[in-house]
């Protein structure tokens, strides 16, 4: 055992005992760091907003070379703060319009793409997926899959007839996508404590490399 | 029974420290349980394999923050490894605020393996707000979007920054991603709209949500938590890259232990559980 001499190291471990406390019970100790980070982050986020994109992306173009395209910008960002006067809190909507319009123009036609168009050609029981036997076989899952999760949220008939069975077999593929889901989530969760305790053990009691 | 009855009451507490046992055992006394290598881990690994020190660089994004150190950070660790061994050129930024310290402990501590100059061999390029604009603008010239770099270097002045004007020049991108923003962006408006190359590297949460892209190859390669890290780590150490112990192939073990551990409770639960309902 070789515990650590840097008091860093230390305070970092006072702060994951504080959270641990919390799985006793909800105590001072785990408030007091909760707090304590979400106030460093939030100041994190200040000072690098403004170093690292404020003052570069803006105020270097607009003050020091003089760009005075740059006050179009600076216009729409300073129109979030008129939410503060009730006389002009309308102009906070032209920002926002110009996000939602942009946003939507950019966004629509790249998601068609990366979740219509490719994840349907996926589906496609094409000739190169049958160059192996077990990549064939896993086309075939994969449509069936697909086609049966779809029909199970198809509400415009009711579920009887070929429908039925096939809609329950939808059901099988949605419960085996739950499952993975829950083991990968339980795989993240051991893997934070995991984390903490080589930081414990290791860093600060010297215990493991 | 009583028995019966008191399985499906285990005190959470027990639970807890039960498996913190389970988990601090192994780590202190190593059982070695091998690590098999997943397809999708060698793909990306095979990717970065590939380039050579005359390729274009390769861009990683560290879009974590010190939450996820634990499946992400030896992921970016080894990534790294591979590439300045290999002598492939680096570029770094972030998409989440914390990230930018990701790199940076990540460049100290590679810093003692590896001599490599900066502007030169890597070049971080820090942290910008605004997913959307950030990825589409680096898709059409990065130098709008990072004027200067993390240390306030202007880009032009960086050597490796010369010929690299967007993704058109950057060979593979590698987004190491726990939530938005993050892979699902980057696959959006990187991949889909400029057709550039894109590994991906999530924590164990999202990886389901990534299979079914890279089944389609959008994605090349993915790595999956913390068990995607430590097969990274096996590939990169068994190319004779690095050695010594890494984080993630040591975790290994508590996980698997950690995970025999919660199915025991699962089918004890049950078993209480139906045991009460056929009583009543």
């Amino acid at each position: 055992m070789n515990p650590s001499t840097d008091p860093w190291v230390w305070l970092a471990a006072f702060l994951t005992l504080c959270i641990f406390s919390f799985l006793y019970k909800d105590n001072i100790l785990y408030r007091f760091a909760e707090h304590l980070f979400v106030g460093v982050s939030a100041g994190y986020l200040v000072a690098l907003t403004w170093h690292n994109q404020i003052y570069p992306n803006l105020i270097v173009p607009l003050f020091i070379e003089g760009n005075i395209l740059y006050i179009i910008p600076l216009a729409f960002a300073l129109c979030y703060f008129t939410r503060f006067v009730p006389r002009f809190n309308h102009m906070i909507r032209l920002p926002i319009a110009f996000l939602l319009g942009w946003g939507s123009g950019v966004a629509i036609p790249a998601f068609f793409q990366r979740d219509i168009l490719r994840q349907t050609q996926g589906t496609l029981l094409v000739r190169e997926a049958f160059s192996k036997w077990d990549s064939g076989l896993w086309a075939i899952v994969i449509l069936i899959g697909v086609i049966s999760t779809l029909i199970y949220f198809f509400f415009s008939r009711e579920r009887k007839g070929v429908i039925k069975p096939v809609a329950n077999l939808g059901v099988i593929f949605i419960m085996l996508g739950f499952g993975a889901s829950f083991g990968y989530t339980v795989m993240a969760r051991i893997s934070l404590l995991i984390g903490r305790l080589q930081f414990l053990l290791g860093e600060w009691l010297g215990i493991i490399q | 029974m009583k028995l019966f009855e008191s399985l499906t009451k285990i005190p959470r507490r027990i639970i807890f420290l039960t498996i913190a046992f389970a988990v601090a055992i192994p780590l202190i006394i190593p059982i070695g349980i091998p690590v098999n290598v997943m397809p999708q881990s060698k793909k990306l690994f095979d990717a970065v394999e590939d380039l050579t020190s005359d390729s274009k660089p390769v861009l990683i994004s560290c879009d974590f923050d010190p939450q996820s150190l634990p499946e992400l950070y030896p992921m970016l660790l080894a990534v790294m490894r591979q590439c300045f061994s290999k002598n492939v050129k680096v570029i770094l930024m972030a998409l989440w605020p914390q990230g930018t310290g990701m790199v940076e402990m990540g460049l100290e501590e590679l810093s003692q393996e590896f001599e490599k100059e900066y502007g030169v061999d890597y070049v971080f390029l820090g942290y910008k707000f605004g997913v959307a604009a950030v990825l589409l603008g680096m898709g059409e010239n990065i130098r709008g979007v990072f004027p200067v770099d993390y240390y306030g270097n202007p880009l032009d002045s960086l050597r490796l920054m010369g010929s690299t004007r967007n993704y058109n020049d950057i060979s593979l991108i590698v987004t190491l991603s726990t939530g938005d923003p993050g892979w699902r962006q980057w696959l959006l408006f990187a991949q889909s709209r400029y057709g550039a190359r894109l590994g991906v590297g999530v924590t164990a949460v999202s990886a389901a949500d990534v299979y079914p892209y890279v089944e389609t190859d959008q994605v090349t390669g993915l790595l999956a938590g913390m068990k995607g890290a430590s097969e990274y780590e096996t590939l990169v150490q068994r190319k004779g890259y690095a050695e010594g112990i890494f984080r993630a192939s040591q975790g290994m073990d508590a996980q698997s232990l950690g995970h025999l551990l919660i199915m025991i409770f699962i089918i004890l639960g049950n078993v209480g559980y139906f045991y009460t309902r056929r009583k009543k």
